[in-house]
């Protein structure tokens, strides 16, 4: 179908012109993140994130199931992101889809590997009932680093959900309907959040900040790290590209510590606005 | 009577929509009715795959996303709905051998959502700058077991509702009949036709209210363009 056609030569060459003065097409700092629009609600686990241009939409919701056998006292957690269209994948040739893929396992492997949520809270009956969470991820607009985007709602999503409450009597579970008992919070251990560099040059000495659409297009190599509010690492990715040096690492680390604090004040913020 | 949400009968709940929101789209909408809220982008007439064109009209492609989970029946439903809805009425024959394809997805569903993908179709639809034989409006009526009928009706009224109707209309042509009908349920004749007149009404509101949203969006190109 439609090849997803790359940036011109004179796009390129402009794009690396400006970096090597150190400023950005956009306009932004090299370590600025786009204009990040995060709001929560009217449901429960609705969340979306607009990212400059990239906008995604993640929705958690839960439902009761049987455990796996061989973990019967954790809940489910299942994690799903559509490609969707409207984002423009299907028009695209496959091969930038398998990039998407890449992305939506990313994604999925920062949330559910890191264990940020406490699985054994969601367990009703041992063996017999428990929770099944599930977030799904819609990108509906495209403009570039789908995973930090993808990561902030999936987050703030997961944060802003509340499942019905449970009452135990023996062997026998109650689920309290919303309007009968306030609906509770899941209860989760950490908030990962991944921010991602892109690389540019020859040796990859120019390094940017939330990367738009264009600057994927034209970067060597880019880098995702993702953080904790603990300052904690809970996952690195660097997917091909160019080598890196590990002091280019170690810069990439200390400015995304400062960004996942504004990050969290943001999402901090947004489920404050919904409940208020 | 009275609804949950302490609305009139006739009355629709409060609509919202945005158009041109997608980078990427060639056009789309964002649009809501209370808290039922769908967002439809449009690609085309862009190339079509070569065992799907068609060599004297464009081929018009809906996919429909549940905001949750994966793709059912249901959202097969919707899908076809919609495209069997837009297909003749799109003029499809000026752009042979192309795909015209329009994504929904849905944000959250309150409730009449095949009405508000209809709806948010259409605006996307223009905002693209398909060609159209009309503008498409559709309304959703619920009739209750106190056998009153409501319009627009929300998840929790379609669920202790008796039956339910969704009326698709062309502008401008209502003697010509309804476009799609989809009536679920038990119910008589004289409920049919109350439901017809019902969403006839509701319709040619929405329409007024799109006429209002192109016409905003019209201007403030206009002015871009002045300046």
């Amino acid at each position: 179908m439609v090849a997803e056609i790359g940036p011109s030569n004179i796009e390129s060459a402009f794009l690396l012109e400006a970096l090597k003065k150190g400023t950005r097409v956009d306009g932004r700092g090299i370590y600025d993140y786009r204009t990040l629009k995060i709001s929560c609600g009217p449901t429960y686990g609705l969340a979306e994130v607009q990212l400059g241009q990239t906008w995604v939409l993640a929705r958690v919701s839960c439902e009761v199931t049987r455990p796996f056998p061989d973990r019967p006292t954790e809940g489910i957690v299942l994690f799903n992101t559509e490609l969707s269209n409207m984002a423009g994948f299907g028009l695209e040739s496959s091969r930038s889809s398998t990039q998407e893929v890449a992305i939506s396992r990313m994604v999925e492997r920062v949330i559910k590997q890191s264990r940020a949520i406490d699985a054994e809270a969601l367990c009703i009956l041992a063996g017999e009932k428990v929770w099944t969470v599930r977030i799904d991820v819609h990108f509906l607009d495209h403009g570039g680093n789908l995973i930090d985007a993808a990561s902030i709602a999936a987050i703030a999503a997961l944060r802003h959900f509340r499942r019905p409450d449970v009452t135990i009597d023996g062997e026998e579970a109650i689920i309290h309907d919303v309007r009968e008992r306030n609906p509770v919070p899941l209860s989760i251990h950490h908030t990962p959040i991944c921010v991602t560099f892109g690389f540019f040059g020859a040796a990859g000495d120019m390094l940017v900040l939330d990367p738009t659409l264009l600057e994927e297009q034209v970067q060597v190599s880019s880098f995702t790290i993702t953080l904790n509010s603990h300052r904690e690492i809970c996952a690195l990715n660097k997917a091909g590209g160019i080598p890196l040096s590990p002091a280019q690492i170690q810069r990439c680390t200390q400015v995304a510590l400062a960004k996942v604090d504004e990050v969290n004040e943001k999402i901090q913020l947004a489920l404050k606005a919904s409940t208020a | 009577m009275s609804r949950p949400d302490r609305r009139e009968a006739s009355q629709l709940r409060a609509l919202n929509c945005s158009l041109g929101q997608l980078n990427r789209a060639d056009g789309s909408t964002q649009f809501s009715a209370g808290n039922t809220s769908v967002v439809s982008g449009v690609y085309g007439p862009v190339e079509a795959k070569v065992y799907e064109e068609k060599l004297d009209r464009a081929v018009v492609e809906v996919k429909f996303r549940a905001d949750i989970g994966a793709p059912t029946t249901k959202d097969k439903w919707v899908e076809s709905a919609v495209r069997s809805t837009f297909e003749r009425e799109i003029l499809a024959h000026l752009h042979p051998r192309t795909l015209v394809q329009i994504v929904i997805q849905l944000r959250e569903g309150d409730g009449s959502v095949d009405s508000a993908a209809i709806n948010a179709t259409t605006l996307a639809l223009v905002d693209a700058g398909i060609p159209l034989k009309c503008m498409i409006t559709a309304a959703t009526c619920a009739v209750l077991f106190d056998d009153t009928t409501v319009v627009d009706p929300t998840q929790e009224e379609i669920d202790a509702a008796r039956s339910t109707h969704t009326f698709a209309f062309a502008s401008g042509s209502n003697d010509r009949g309804p476009l799609y009908v989809d009536s679920r349920g038990e119910f008589t004749m004289d409920e049919y036709s109350h439901c017809y007149d019902m969403c006839t009404l509701a319709t040619e509101r929405v329409l007024a209210f799109m006429r209002t949203a192109i016409e905003g969006k019209v201007t403030k190109e206009a002015k871009i363009g002045a300046a």
